[in-house]
């Protein structure tokens, strides 16, 4: 698989604190990476420095092989998207006239199919004339997604892109998202809430205090730290737990040809819980 | 390096749209037609007082817009959208002094023709003018980028306004002190003496140094601008 994103010994200090500390990770073409860490734990500068807004104190990071340092030349900045907090939008224009503008920027074709297109996929079809001033925080958002996905980029970093939505809309992204991804766009994302990257990613790596702690698959992830025990609930209420093995195998079956049982589940851990495993503090 | 008018067109037509929703910035940038108004009343009018009005312009209307609307721009959150799109630095500057310099030609005709002033045909003049117009774009547009506000950037131009807008009131004050006498190097006093030679009949060579003065200053105001502009890509914000 050829590497799309390959960061070296990143680190970044802030004039105090350091943000980023020797972080390295690869992500491939046309997966859907997600950066899974609490407040304060880097995501946004990492994008920031992915994308060429920052320079990194040392370490390097290759976009399509170019460092990051060198990617703003129009011939780069074409090939991806960005979404963060410093995406602003022109508030006393209307919501088509910001995604205009992203067009002619951009040299996008058939410009109102496309505005369409997007608008439809962020589910903000009825605000195409609206104000922007007169959007509320979620539609925000959404406006600001369309406008990164205009120019169907080959790489897409998404800071939060569902932070202020509702599970509605959250869902009708995600699916959007990985429509996207299945038509070859590689998405690095960042969250902080694990269902989304549990449902969404096809990797996540966790950070925290500027460190990546674990990276790789959610299923995976899952398997590993889970503790090998099935829990089953019985018609009296009961739960009891089930070791994996002729014993728990023994115990289930009597359950059942008795006809005890109502539920039965795998006791995985959610990557949540993963996260406080492995790095002592809660996601949120 | 390849040169999109249309992204040029696009920035400055979203400009336009933008600012005919700007009341604030739309009124001040036409009070100099206002001060127009009001001085014509008086007397007819000693040329001081004409170059007065365009120093006026140039800094109400030139250095406040391009100022106002880069400041703006930073403070919404737009300026890194445009620095992360195809776009180069070159269109992006150039697309966001259009409305300037369209805004800086209809206020200057607007006054000229209520004040009556005449200007001298001179290759002199109109050169200096021209040098002095990119000259405060220029300064607009490092205005713009330093202030994090529009409010902080209309601040500032109070100032600017004082040094710049008095014209001869503040060469009588520097007369009186010496050490303020590289006062006199500032581009608004040269293109005033320029004018008053020019009128006096002088031969462009006369006025060579002038208009040096006043090239020196755009070609190191482009420079700083440029250089804030670049440190600027990489600050993330
Ligand atoms: N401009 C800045 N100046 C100084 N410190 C900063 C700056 N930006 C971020 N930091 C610090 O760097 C660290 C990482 O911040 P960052 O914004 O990357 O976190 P994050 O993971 O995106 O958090 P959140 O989920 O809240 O968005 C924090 O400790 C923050 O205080
Ligand atoms: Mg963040």
């Amino acid at each position: 698989m050829e590497n799309i994103l390959s960061v070296k010994s990143l680190k970044h200090v802030f004039s105090k604190s350091t943000a980023i500390d020797n972080m390295s990770f690869e992500v491939q073409r046309g997966e859907i990476f997600g950066f899974l860490g609490p407040s304060g734990a880097g995501k946004t500068t990492t994008i920031k420095i992915l994308t060429g807004q920052l320079h990194p104190t040392s370490g390097t990071a290759l976009l399509f092989d170019v460092p990051s340092t060198q990617v703003n030349q129009p011939k780069y900045l074409k090939k991806f998207g960005v979404m963060t907090d410093n995406s602003g939008l022109y508030n006393r224009l209307s919501v088509y006239d910001n995604l205009h503008l992203y067009c002619e920027l951009y040299s996008v074709e058939n410009k109102q199919k496309r505005i369409d297109e997007v608008l439809d996929m962020v589910n903000l079809m009825d605000e195409k004339r609206k104000v922007v001033s007169k959007l509320s925080k979620g539609m925000l958002q959404r406006v600001t997604l369309a406008r990164a996905l205009l120019h169907e980029p080959e790489l897409l970093f998404l800071d939060e892109p569902t932070g202020a939505l509702d599970p509605a809309n959250s869902r009708h992204i995600h699916h959007g998202l990985q429509e996207l991804n299945r038509r070859g766009t590689t998405i690095f994302l960042t969250t902080h809430d694990m269902l989304e990257a549990e449902s969404l990613c096809h990797r996540v790596a966790f950070l925290n205090k500027g460190k990546v702690q674990l990276l790789d698959e959610p299923s995976k992830l899952r398997r590993k730290y889970s503790d090998d025990t099935l829990t089953v609930e019985l018609v009296t209420g009961e739960k009891r737990i089930l070791e994996n093995g002729p014993k728990g195998a023994q115990k289930l079956y009597e359950y059942m040809s008795s006809g005890q049982v109502v539920t039965l589940f795998s006791n995985e851990p959610t990557l949540g819980d993963i996260f406080v495993d492995v790095t002592g503090r809660s996601l949120v | 390096m390849s040169f999109s008018l249309k992204r040029i067109y696009a920035i400055f037509y979203k400009d336009l749209k933008d600012l005919m929703k700007n009341m604030f910035v739309l009124t001040t940038v036409l009070t100099p037609v206002l001060f127009a108004v009001l001085t014509v009343q008086s007397e007819p009018l000693h040329f001081d007082v004409h170059y007065l009005i365009i120093n006026l312009v140039f800094i109400m209307t030139t250095v406040f817009l391009q100022g106002a609307i880069i400041a703006e721009e930073k403070e919404k959150n737009t300026l890194r959208g445009l620095m992360m799109s195809p776009a180069t630095t070159t269109e992006i500057l150039i697309g966001k002094s259009g409305l300037s310099v369209l805004l800086t030609i209809i206020t200057l005709a607007l006054c000229i023709r209520i004040t009556g002033y005449e200007f001298v045909y001179a290759n002199a003049l109109f050169l200096a003018l021209f040098l002095s117009f990119i000259l405060y774009l220029a300064m607009g547009t490092l205005l713009g980028l330093l202030a994090r506000t529009v409010v902080e950037a209309s601040l500032v131009l109070m100032p600017l306004m004082f040094v710049f807008g008095l014209g001869s009131l503040l060469l009588e004050i520097i007369s009186d002190y010496p050490s303020l006498v590289f006062l006199e190097y500032l581009p608004n006093f040269h293109l005033q003496f320029l004018v008053e030679a020019v009128d006096a009949g002088k031969a462009f060579r006369e006025v060579t140094g002038n208009l040096i003065v006043i090239a020196l200053w755009m070609v190191f105001v482009c420079f700083l601008t440029v250089m804030v502009y670049r440190k600027r890509e990489v600050d993330g914000k």
